[in-house]
């Protein structure tokens, strides 16, 4: 009876075998890491706007503090998008005939709104509350990062569950005194930890790890 | 695929939800929308298209996997403002206050709104008839304002018509009948409070001096108002000071849940039904109402035989407690019945002063009188009860009034009428045939806000703005005035009763901002106007507003001999008409929430019943469900009919508002019209109801199957004398137990959630229930998912009879999440979705649950809710307006209970905290205990020794539901107190 | 094999019957053996498979609808939320048990008897499992989200919760799912390996070639299956035990008056067994006859099982009358009311039906007439998995459908998904079974070849005129 098999088919077989259970692995792997790099949590992506508003000039030359135009930041959940009225107050008079700003004269002349594309993006089931981590000294730049050098705005930290977490288990590497909350260019102390006790002491800082202190 | 990714790393699709909600709102308010998507709609899934849904279902995880890293969901956009609203900060809640009509008085209501967006209607604290309590119908007109079934526009003869050009028809109809003063030009309004109202009508009149104001309320308070007038000889209001009140006696008044200032009375009468000082409550009624669950001592008797029992009380004062001011009013009554009169008689007597009786709106006008003569005779009038001059314009409203009306259209006397009432065709007693009639007025002008049996017939009809689009004024019963303020512009062209008047009086320009502005400019003067009038607006009333007490003579005399002409007890069955307590007259039959919430005593939702006793029912040989053929006065009606222990026999109690033929898709079809065998001569009692047995079977979905506590301790009671000797009984239901697991010690922690109720005040009214379902966006099921028990309000009322089912006294207990702090449904789940607190809270969450139920297995208390479909998916645009943006909206598939409104604690602790405060131990009110009119549920913090709750669940009342099984409830029970007459216990 | 003593297979008075009717050669034995799998596919098959195809395709819709429309498409409710899903569930689950106690238990005890069921009883524990894995994932809320039951690190930082009894079942019963198989497999090669030396064709050559691993019947090859096969029956010794205990815990960790008890696990464990057998006997007794192997799987075999039948069948009568008494001791009102409401409740009839079927009706095996009777052990094995299945819905549903607090209480009622969730599974186990029947040899050759010598062996020690007998050991696999 001639033979069924090759010599080969062996080594076949076990090859086949084991590309089969890498690929698994690996499948599942990937996805675990997949999660966790940049591209999985949408960081790092420059976003056009309608407007090519540039955080650059205002925060950098302009000294615009944050809470200028996202006024709502220390009292409500969230910070707020400037109406276009709040443009206008400067942009009547300066740069009233740039071209760059057609569309928030349009807005205004023919009011409607301007549709901006959100950039930081929390699940509609997570209920991040700005006013109070800007009360209890967390800085702007904590989790948006050096607004004052993006000529387009972009997502710097992953924003998961696992980084908020992170800081909530443990603040005070992130608090900052309260009137350097918006100061975007604040430089830490050599010793952060020891201000940062201390600020969460004179802050009565104790965030909760409870589900219910962002899902309700 | 976008929503590929979104099964697997349980995030929100990019839903379309927010842009249309928002693109429709900033038509509506006139304002943009803030950033959206801080407005949640959904833990992973939000409500929108099925295909996409099922789609991503179907796939497994597996191949979502693949897909995931494939492709990303498009970015969400963000809109701002162009103008930001004054005193709007993008999400944060705001508060307005204004007031709904209630029967034509005013409600004082105060309305949350999230950038312009009405979410929830919560009772004003400043008014007198809300007291911050809302009832049923408050709550649930929320809903109302967002229904897509909505009318829109004018419609005249089946073609739209623009708002502009109608004003031109009215001003040249009311040309046209300027030329013979307004003889054939008639108006059918409801009775109103409204003085700016009042100012239409009387330009109405002046310049129409030959026209006609008919008044009609198919509920309409006539009996009182005629019975005052009897007694004093004016149609005067009675005002009860429940506070002062040890002995009641209430003759078929439901006067703690349906009737006069309900919510004021139940805050009043609750305020003594602790063991300090507790009051006595004798109710004498036929059905079983939500006041008869309260009483003391429920007289059950056919409504026909109140009349002589409140005589046979009257002659028992006369003859053995020295009144003889009664000796003519009274009929001494033999028998069981005479006996108990003599015993109600006695303590009312001991009571003097310090008594009080009344009467329903269902009885005759002698007995409203002689009511008011044996208060004044026992010294309780200027004590229990104050009158004053009526609030309305037209306090009488009932039969009457449309009765000439009715003769006026059959003559054809009538060519122009304009009908606000609420669907007179519907409403009106059979007999008047008024829907033939109305389809006979050349001009019929009917303001609806949707389309029902009355605008079927109508030439024109008119939408009419919901409350909470509508300028406008109203008063309370004790006269104080409230401005009706909009929260937003009509969602759909819409006016108001006053734009509609105006337009025939020649103001129709003006609008009714204008109206009621001038109105009372004129009223109060120019000086310092502008900032009173804001004033008035921020605190939802007018002060000073209010009519003083007039001072009282009665006339027995007139009395006597009305009470000689009164009419006998009809023969035969006896048909007893009562208002739905959810449908009223019908005007909410549309309303889903009302429909779904279990009947506050017989747990039935979506329909209505016959109500009868169970010897009745033997006797006719009938179960529940049974459909019959009920005929009165030669008009037949099929019903089904429901058992209710406790009713009286030989009486059968039909609830009005159901039965529309024409109505919204929540509305129509649902129950039997009961309207329709209603009769002008004997509106509520009549005799000699024919009942036919059909054959046919009729499914109700009652929400409470078993109302028996199989001998369990769980609600609780006892007679006020005896508690101080239930001490250790009551010991075996609460403290510590032994476990050989260490308890968490939540002593050392800020804040320590919980929660009391007190069984002793609870009514079991049920507003609670719908507060919640509005607080926590609690989606609607329907009738079939009802009769599967797939109910989902979170805070249930269960109702258990004790006693014979001929004659039981019954108990209600509100049952939400108990919040166990060794939780039985924790240490099941899975994947850690139901979790707890450092402060106690058992915490759901939402997008963590897949869904295995396991939860509600183990809960002893059965308070888990389970979206076994996809409750929302059916939702129209507009209605997921009305969604609270700071609770998720839960998908298919998920779990949800009671969360304590975290929400509400939440946002009451980022307030306090942001400022470097701590928050006060009664600071956070959840929404269920703000509804409560009987103050019987109080939430707040354990740990501070001070708050209410705190000092409540230290009461020798508190009992723990359940605690043999050492869950450790955070909501503790206070037990039922009773306290019977000794004479007839 | 050699090594084994042949004092194994000493002369046994108290087996009359024998458990191989006469003393077929090897060659005899393979061709009866691999006939069903290269005979010419029969009509009776072909009739029976599409009838269970059709059923299966019921299964099918009643998933797809269950998935589209969600969990609502059931009677499920609350109180009632868990009903005909976990009761399938777990009526699969202790089918799946029969399988391997035969293959592991009784091989360590070295009960010649198992010899020619145990692939038999094997392959329908594997289908009864794939059956009873599918229910726990579909009656999830959100069964795409299943994945969340494995403990893997989350960018949520968030773990399964290991106080629950749920991810325990995850991994009891993936790792019996497992070692089943490989149990089957493993027991499978050897006759792979015949089937493929003595395949019509060249593709079934390479077919069953591919699957036979190259085995080849070395005695180095015996030696390796041997160790395997021992240690594999080791591993699955204690799970027949674990899995269903475990499965058990589903309810006895809860504090749901009918499932807070202590008994569950062993009487879920004899239960299962219970049923398991009652499985096997059922499928076995027909397909002996359809196959004509009525000369390998003889009187003897059934006659064990049903013996194993009335046994299991007395624990799990134990079990109940444990139960009852335990509601009364306990002093627990809610606990009487619970089993009170099994006599006297609106479900009484199924409590009834239960009691039938597994208390009263094995108790005919008590007559040697009855254990040979085989239309009697055939209904009794069937009345027996109804009563299984009755059980299991009598314990879940009924005991969550009156709780503590009666104005919760409620009544459950199937949809015509429940049901097609519930036949359309035995229909889709049955096909699986039709083709397993069809493809592999269900009677073990090579076991079975062994068997004989050692039946041989036991002939001539009794000093019976021995047949002859050729081909030396580990020879079994060649014609």
């Amino acid at each position: 009876m001639s033979a069924l098999f090759t010599k080969r088919s062996n080594a076949l077989l076990l090859t086949t075998l084991g590309v089969l259970g890498l690929g698994a692995a690996g499948t599942i792997g990937g996805l675990l890491l997949y999660w966790r790099t940049p591209y999985g949590t949408n960081q790092n992506v420059q976003i056009v706007q309608p407007v090519q508003f540039d955080h650059r000039h205002h925060v950098q030359d302009d000294l615009i503090d944050c809470r200028y135009c996202h006024s709502s930041v220390d009292k409500a959940p969230s910070a707020g998008i400037p109406p276009t009225e709040l443009c206008l107050s400067c942009h009547s008079q300066i740069w009233n005939k740039s071209p760059l700003l057609d569309v928030v004269r349009q807005s205004w002349f023919a009011n409607k709104p301007i549709v901006w594309t959100r950039v930081h993006k929390l699940p509609d089931f997570v209920y991040f509350n700005h006013a109070i981590h800007v009360n209890k000294g967390v800085g702007c730049a904590e989790c948006h990062g050096r607004v004052d050098q993006m000529a387009v705005i972009e997502q710097v930290q992953p924003l998961t569950m696992g980084f908020c977490l992170d800081c909530h288990r443990n603040p005070q590497p992130r608090l900052r005194p309260l009137e350097e909350v918006a100061n975007v260019r604040w430089r830490p102390p050599a010793d952060r930890a020891a201000l940062g006790a201390e600020l969460a002491r004179k802050y009565d800082v104790k965030p909760k790890v409870n589900c219910t202190t962002c899902h309700r | 695929m976008p929503p590929l990714s979104l099964p697997i790393h349980g995030q929100p699709a990019p839903h379309r939800g927010p842009e249309q909600r928002w693109r429709s709102l900033a038509e509506a308010a006139g304002s943009a929308d803030p950033a959206a998507g801080s407005y949640p709609d959904g833990d992973e899934a939000a409500p929108d298209s099925f295909g996409r849904r099922s789609f991503m279902q179907l796939l497994g995880a597996s191949a979502a996997l693949a897909g995931l890293s494939a492709c990303k969901p498009p970015r969400e956009k963000v809109v701002s403002y162009v103008r930001r609203p004054a005193g709007v900060t993008p999400s944060l809640p705001g508060f307005y206050a204004s007031a709904l009509s209630r029967g034509g008085h005013a409600v004082g209501v105060l309305v949350e709104t999230h950038e312009g967006r009405p979410t929830k209607i919560e009772g004003n604290p400043g008014q007198a008839a809300s007291l911050g309590a809302a009832g049923l119908h408050e709550l649930a007109s929320i809903l109302d304002l967002y229904d897509p079934s909505r009318l829109a526009g004018v419609r005249r003869d089946g073609r739209p018509l623009a708002w502009s050009a109608f004003l031109q028809e009215a001003a040249g109809l009311a040309a046209a009948h300027e030329k013979d003063g307004g003889a054939r030009l008639r108006l059918l309004a409801e009775p109103t409070s409204s003085p700016a109202l009042a100012d239409q009508r009387a330009r109405l009149l002046a310049r129409f001096p030959r026209a006609r104001v008919h008044a009609w309320d198919p509920l309409a308070e006539d009996a009182a108002r005629v019975g005052a007038r009897l007694a004093f000889g004016r149609p005067l209001e009675a005002a009860y000071q429940l506070e002062g009140a040890d002995v009641i006696l209430s003759l078929d008044a439901d006067f703690l849940a349906s009737e006069g200032d309900h919510l004021r009375n139940a805050r009043a009468f609750a305020s003594r039904r602790t063991q300090a000082g507790m009051n006595r409550l004798y109710q004498a009624e036929a059905g079983y109402s939500v006041t008869g669950g309260a009483a003391d001592h429920r007289l059950r008797m056919r409504a026909g035989e109140v009349l002589p029992f409140a005589r046979a009380v009257a002659a028992a004062l006369a003859a053995h407690h020295g009144l003889p001011a009664l000796a003519a009013l009274g009929a001494a009554a033999a028998g069981e019945l005479g006996r108990t009169a003599a015993a109600v008689a006695k303590d009312l007597y001991s009571a003097r002063g310090r008594g009080l009786v009344l009467v329903g709106r269902r009885q005759p006008a002698a007995l409203h009188a002689l009511a008011a003569v044996v208060n004044a005779a026992l010294g309780n009038t200027g004590v229990t009860v104050v009158w004053r001059e009526p609030a309305l314009l037209d306090p009488l409203a009932g039969v009457a009034g449309l009765s000439a009306l009715a003769r006026e259209l059959a003559a054809g006397q009538v060519d122009t009428l304009i009908v606000t009432a609420w669907n007179p065709a519907y409403t009106a007693p059979a007999d008047l045939g008024l829907a033939a009639l109305l389809g006979k007025v050349p001009n019929l002008v009917y303001l609806a806000s949707r389309e029902d049996e009355t605008s079927q017939v109508a030439g024109t009809v008119v939408a009419a703005a919901h409350p909470l689009e509508s300028w406008g004024d109203l008063r309370g019963r004790d006269g104080t005035a409230s401005i009706v303020q909009p929260l937003l512009a009509p969602l759909a062209e819409s006016v108001t009763e006053l734009d509609l008047l105006s337009a025939f009086t020649g103001q129709g320009h003006l609008g009714a901002w204008r109206l009621v502005r001038d109105g009372w400019k004129a009223r109060t003067g120019e000086a310092g106007f502008d900032q009173a009038w804001d004033g008035w607006l921020a605190a939802g009333v007018v002060a000073g507003t209010a009519r003083p007490p007039v001072a009282v003579a009665v006339d027995a005399a007139a009395v006597a001999a009305a009470l000689a002409a009164a009419p006998v007890p009809p023969a035969g069955l006896e048909a007893c008409f009562a208002p739905d307590d959810k449908a009223l007259d019908g005007r909410f039959a549309d309303n889903a929430w009302l429909q779904e919430l279990p009947h506050p005593v017989s747990k039935l939702t979506w329909d209505n019943a016959a109500f009868l006793s169970p010897a009745t029912a033997r006797r006719l040989g009938l179960a529940d469900g049974d459909v019959v053929a009920l005929s009165l006065r030669g008009r037949t009606v099929d019903a089904p009919v429901l058992i209710q222990p406790g009713h009286a026999d030989e009486s059968v109690t039909l609830p009005l508002g159901y039965g529309r033929t024409q109505a919204g898709p929540a509305g129509a079809g649902i129950g039997f019209a009961a309207g329709a065998l209603r009769h002008a001569a004997a509106p509520w009692i009549d005799g000699g109801l024919e009942l036919r047995k059909t054959g046919r079977r009729h499914a109700l979905a009652r929400t409470q199957e078993h109302f028996s506590m199989e001998g369990r301790a769980i609600a609780l009671g006892y007679d006020v004398g005896a508690l101080p000797h239930a001490a250790h009984e009551l010991d075996e239901h609460r403290g510590e137990q032994a476990t050989i697991l260490p308890a968490v010690d939540y002593s050392k922690e800020e804040y320590r959630w919980g929660m009391a109720i007190d069984l002793s005040r609870c009514t079991g009214c049920g507003a609670c229930t719908l507060a919640c379902q509005a607080e926590n966006n609690i989606p609607i099921v329907g009738k079939e998912q009802v009769l599967k028990s797939r109910e989902m309000h979170w805070l249930r009322v269960d109702r258990y009879y004790e006693g014979t089912p001929a004659d039981p006294t019954s108990v209600s207990q509100p049952l939400a999440c108990v919040h166990c702090e060794s939780a039985p449904c924790e240490y099941v789940c899975p994947v850690n979705a139901t979790v707890h607190s450092d402060e106690g809270l058992n915490e759901m969450v939402y997008n963590r649950c897949v869904g295995t139920r396991y939860c509600s297995n183990n809960c002893a208390y059965k308070v888990r809710r389970f979206n076994y479909l996809d409750y929302r998916g059916t939702m129209a645009p507009v209605s997921k307006m009305l969604q609270n943006p700071d609770v998720t909206v839960r998908a298919r598939g998920v779990m949800e209970k009671c969360s304590y409104c975290v929400q509400r604690i939440e946002r009451v602790r980022i307030g306090a905290r942001s400022q470097g405060e701590k928050v006060g131990g009664d600071a956070v009110v959840s929404a269920c205990q703000q509804a409560c009119s009987a103050e019987a549920i109080v939430f707040g913090n354990l740990n501070d020794p001070a708050s209410r709750v705190a000092r409540l669940q230290q009461d020798e009342r508190r009992y723990d539901l359940l605690h043999e099984l050492g869950t450790r409830p955070r909501t503790a029970y206070l037990v039922r107190l009773r306290n019977p007459n000794p004479e007839l216990a | 094999m050699s090594g084994r003593p042949a004092a194994a297979a000493l002369a046994d008075p108290l087996e009359p019957v024998p458990v191989l009717v006469g003393r077929p050669d090897d060659r005899a034995l393979t061709a009866s053996l691999t006939g069903p799998v290269f005979g010419p596919t029969r009509k009776g098959w072909l009739i029976l498979i599409s009838v269970l195809l059709v059923g299966m395709g019921f299964w099918i819709l009643s998933l797809v609808t269950t998935l589209v429309v969600g969990i609502g498409a059931w009677g499920n409710n609350i109180p009632v939320a868990w009903a005909f899903d976990i009761t399938n569930f777990v009526w699969w689950i202790g089918i799946g048990h029969a399988g391997t106690l035969i293959s592991a238990i009784l091989l360590l005890f070295q009960q010649k008897w198992r010899t020619s069921i145990n692939r038999f009883a094997e392959a329908m524990t594997l289908f009864a499992v794939a059956m009873a894995g599918l229910y726990p994932i579909i009656h999830l809320g959100r069964p795409w989200l299943f994945w969340w039951l494995m403990p893997y690190p989350s960018t949520n930082q968030i773990w399964p919760n290991f106080k629950s009894a749920l991810p325990w079942d995850v991994f009891a019963i993936s790792t019996y799912a497992t070692v089943s198989f490989l149990f089957w497999f493993l027991g499978l090669i050897p006759d792979l390996a015949t089937l493929r030396d003595t395949a019509p064709t060249r593709t079934k050559r390479l077919v069953y070639g591919l699957f036979a691993f190259g085995w080849r019947g070395s005695a180095r090859h015996w030696h390796h299956y041997r160790i395997g096969y021992l240690l594999l029956a080791g591993l699955g010794t204690p799970l027949v035990v674990s899995v269903h205990t475990i499965v058990s815990f589903d309810f006895a960790i809860s504090q749901l008056p009918g499932w807070h008890t202590t008994i569950f696990p062993p009487y879920f464990v004899a239960g299962a067994i219970f049923s398991g057998f009652a499985m096997v006997v059922s499928l076995m007794i027909p397909a002996r006859k359809l196959m004509g192997l009525e000369q390998v799987i003889t009187m003897k075999h059934l006659d064990n099982m049903v013996k194993v039948i009335l046994a299991t069948g007395l624990m799990v009568t134990y079990g109940y009358v444990m139960e009852h008494f335990m509601a009364w001791y306990s002093g627990s009102d809610a606990e009487a009311f619970a089993f009170l409401n099994r006599w006297t409740g609106p479900y009484a009839p199924i409590w009834y039906m239960q009691l039938c079927c597994n208390v009263l009706a094995p108790q005919v095996f008590w007559f040697p007439s009855m254990r040979r009777n085989l239309v009697v052990m055939f209904v009794v094995s069937v009345l027996v998995n109804v009563g299984m299945w009755a059980e299991r819905f009598v314990i879940i549903a009924v005991s969550l459908h009156r709780d503590f607090i009666p104005a919760s209480w409620g009544m459950y009622s199937p949809t015509w998904v429940d049901w097609g969730l519930l036949f359309g599974s035995m229909c889709t186990f049955g096909v699986l079974f039709m083709l397993f029947l069809r493809f592999v040899p269900a009677v073990p050759i090579a076991e079975l070849k062994e068997l004989r010598r050692e039946l041989e062996h036991h002939d001539a020690q009794a000093g019976h005129a021995a047949s002859t007998g050729h081909g030396g050991h580990g020879a079994e696999a060649r014609p």
